[in-house]
């Protein structure tokens, strides 16, 4: 299901989702799970410093020589039977991936999950060329059933509780259940038909590898794998970053990839497609598509900071160890991808008059930057689309504090009248320019004015003296 | 030896005591304090509101406030973080860039460079008291990853019952401009962090980040619940004198 793009209301949207105590709940109880996970799988990961050096560095090796790879791949790809497009934005890739499904008569399409289809609002896009649009991962059909955009990179219904899916169920299928094996079990009876009659697959990549012309796909549930290998013809969109270089490449990134992700070793199933069906094959799609999207992402390779952001192989780890996506969820983003990552992504990739609040989201606690497996800085990244944004309009009351803090006799005089009027700060929510003080104040006393710590040392010296 | 402070804006006018007990615990150990006069702000707030132009001309008062060498030491992790960014706001080969580095070098916050000197593991520390301790995501890590220095320090102190809550290193909501801007978000990660440290008992609250001590005992306050709340600095000077602290007597 796709979303409207409400980024600009950030904040009011994060406040709202603070005040949903059930909301709260589930991400608290979830977000703990997958850090645990997470967890465990690390401690026991022999050599793990090293493994996540050499995922890292094969995700930067990518991103520097990321044209030669592109064409290395096309080439490949094409040489096994691929059909390789591109696409430069959103409208381009909706539109070859329409026509493709129109060309081979599609009614019915399944889907595995892919972040980068509901970046380019895919599916209305093939509802209004009259396709009928299957999600086949659970979560994802879970928030398909309820009309809402995913709220995490790797767990899109993550903000729902179980007794959440169970009404959904009932309403929108008529099928009732309780427990979580009753449930998915009605949702694998319910897309097992769509699986044997659907005309076409679509799945993301999580990799394409330039020197065999295969995409990689990564999943638990083997919906991913029963879209590419059901229907005739199978499309995989890929946002052309995600190019490795070598299968070594690939499999250093696969070593680290599930661990960071859900605490697995590996995930029960990888598919490494390299081209359609071969004579003699008896499964896999007749016909494949590679559809390689930009959409934004060759301006930010150009630029020295910000191109670390590309580097991200959506693990989703970052959404989980963060603070604020801890309260408020992913919906309060407003677009497709939210937490620590999410905020630097849309920000590169939406215009900036939608996200100029996203950067600004932010604690700068760097949980994120701890916990990413690829050594990612998103609070340096953070600061750098601060300043973007700011674009040298200085806020109005950091201006005013650096025009005093340049000045220390007319800050020490401000300091000092201050602590002489109202040394308890009663008055401060009435500063002008500052709002969200009072906010501050009424659930923070605010601190004290005190003798301050020069004159305290001048007095003790000259008591010392005497 | 000396150390020249560099004393937050924070802690000189709404902590001093804190700052005190920096010269204090550096007296005892052997360490002569300076204060270079003219400290304001480092430009913290300017450079994470995106103002770096602010940000700059800040550092650069800063720069010549703290040219004369010798190791700087401040208490707050989160300045110490700001002075060593400095290099990023001067082109590099430009002597500015050569002082911000140099500078950024030789700044040390205050746990840290306590943990480092000769007589650190022999303090005579003494302090009966059950202390909550806030691992402020804004202090420096230990080093190869090990245990961090306020933890060292304060485990070294003979008496100290050292508690951390669940989650002890998660932010507190603070986040400078984040809490006005995002107000709820801010005051729901405070009250997380209030709910996790009262379940503990604690007497008191320690942390090594004046900016967090501010929140997390400003809403502790509110909440009627409120502890004295200290700078690590605080903690280490009360258990090495005999008296009874000031915080104690009120």
């Amino acid at each position: 299901m796709m979303m409207e793009l409400t980024t600009r209301h950030f904040r009011q949207q994060s406040a709202s989702a603070c005040r949903d105590s059930n909301l709260r709940a589930v991400l608290d109880h979830a977000t703990r799970y997958f850090m645990g996970k997470r967890g465990a799988a690390l401690e026991a990961f022999a050599g793990r410093d090293e493994h996540f050096a050499r995922a890292r560095s094969a995700r930067l090796n990518a991103l520097s020589r990321l044209p030669d790879l592109l064409e290395e791949l096309e080439r490949n790809a094409t040489a096994a039977g691929v059909k390789v497009h591109w696409a430069a934005d959103a409208a381009e890739a909706r539109a070859i991936i329409t026509g493709i499904a129109k060309a081979a008569n599609v009614r019915v399409i399944v889907k595995g999950k892919s972040m980068v289809t509901e970046e380019i609002e895919l599916n209305p896009a093939l509802e209004a060329a009259g396709a009928d649009v299957w999600e086949t991962d659970l979560g994802e059909f879970i928030v398909q059933l309820a009309g809402e955009p995913p709220s995490h990179i790797i767990a899109p219904a993550i903000h729902k509780s179980r007794a959440e899916v169970a009404e959904l169920f009932a309403e929108k299928l008529n099928l009732h259940g309780q427990s979580i094996p009753e449930l998915t079990l009605l949702a694998r009876e319910a897309l097992r038909e769509k699986f044997l009659c659907a005309d076409m697959g679509i799945t993301g990549a999580n990799m394409a590898v330039a020197e065999t012309g295969s995409v990689i796909l990564v999943e638990n549930e083997g919906n991913i794998r029963m879209s590419t290998t059901c229907p005739p013809v199978h499309v995989a969109l890929m946002s052309l970053e995600k190019v490795a270089a070598t299968m070594q490449d690939a499999a250093d990134i696969l070593r680290v990839l599930p661990r960071s992700a859900t605490g697995q070793k590996m995930s029960s199933y990888v598919s490494v497609l390299t081209g359609p069906r071969k004579e003699g094959e008896t499964d896999g799609a007749r016909e494949m598509h590679l559809v390689i999207l930009d959409n934004g992402r060759s301006e930010v390779l150009a630029d020295p900071v910000l191109r670390e952001a590309l580097a991200c192989f959506r693990c989703g780890a970052c959404l989980n160890s963060c603070p604020v996506y801890q309260t408020i969820g992913g919906h309060a983003y407003g677009s497709v991808y939210s937490g620590p990552i999410g905020t630097l992504l849309s920000s590169l990739l939406l215009p900036q008059d939608l996200t100029r609040d996203l950067p600004f989201g932010c604690t700068l606690c760097g949980a994120c930057a701890r916990t990413c497996p690829l050594g990612i800085n998103h609070p340096k990244l953070m600061l750098a689309l601060r300043q973007r944004v700011a674009n040298g309009r200085a806020n109005p009351v950091s201006s005013a504090h650096s025009l005093l803090a340049r000045h220390p006799l007319a800050y020490r005089l401000a300091v000092g009248v201050a602590r002489t009027l109202d040394p308890n700060l009663h008055l401060l929510p009435r500063l002008p320019g500052m709002p969200g003080l009072s906010e501050f104040v009424d659930s923070r006393r605010p601190p004290e004015l005190k003798k301050p710590f020069a004159a305290r040392r001048r007095k003790t010296k000259r008591e010392q003296k005497q | 030896m000396h150390a020249h402070l560099f004393i937050p804006c924070l802690v000189e006018d709404c902590q001093p005591e804190a700052a005190e007990a920096v010269v204090e615990v550096l007296e005892s150990l052997g360490v002569e304090a300076r204060h270079p006069a003219g400290q304001t702000c480092c430009g913290q707030l300017a450079y994470k509101t995106g103002d770096a132009k602010n940000a700059r001309l800040l550092a650069l008062r800063y720069l010549e406030i703290f040219a004369a060498p010798g190791p700087v030491v401040c208490p707050s992790g989160s300045c110490v973080k700001m002075v060593r960014t400095y290099p990023e706001l001067f082109a590099p080969g430009t002597p500015d860039h050569q002082r911000a580095v140099d500078l950024a070098a030789r700044t040390f916050e205050f746990c840290e460079f306590v943990a480092g000197l000769p007589g650190a593991d022999t303090l005579n520390a003494q302090l009966q008291v059950r202390a909550c301790y806030h691992g402020s995501c804004q202090m420096p890590p230990g080093q190869s990853g090990g245990v961090d220095a306020p933890r060292r320090l304060l485990s070294s102190v003979r008496g100290l019952t050292l508690l951390e809550a669940d989650r002890d290193d998660r932010c507190c909501g603070f986040g400078g401009i984040f809490s006005l801007q995002f107000s709820a978000v801010s005051q729901a990660l405070v009250e997380d962090k209030c709910r996790e440290i009262m379940v503990l008992e604690p007497e008191i609250l320690v942390s090594a980040e004046p900016s967090c001590l501010m929140n997390i005992s400003g809403h502790l306050a509110r909440l009627g619940k409120g502890i004295p709340a200290l700078h690590v600095a605080q903690v280490l000077a009360a258990s090495l004198k005999k008296e009874t602290p000031a915080w104690r007597r009120k």
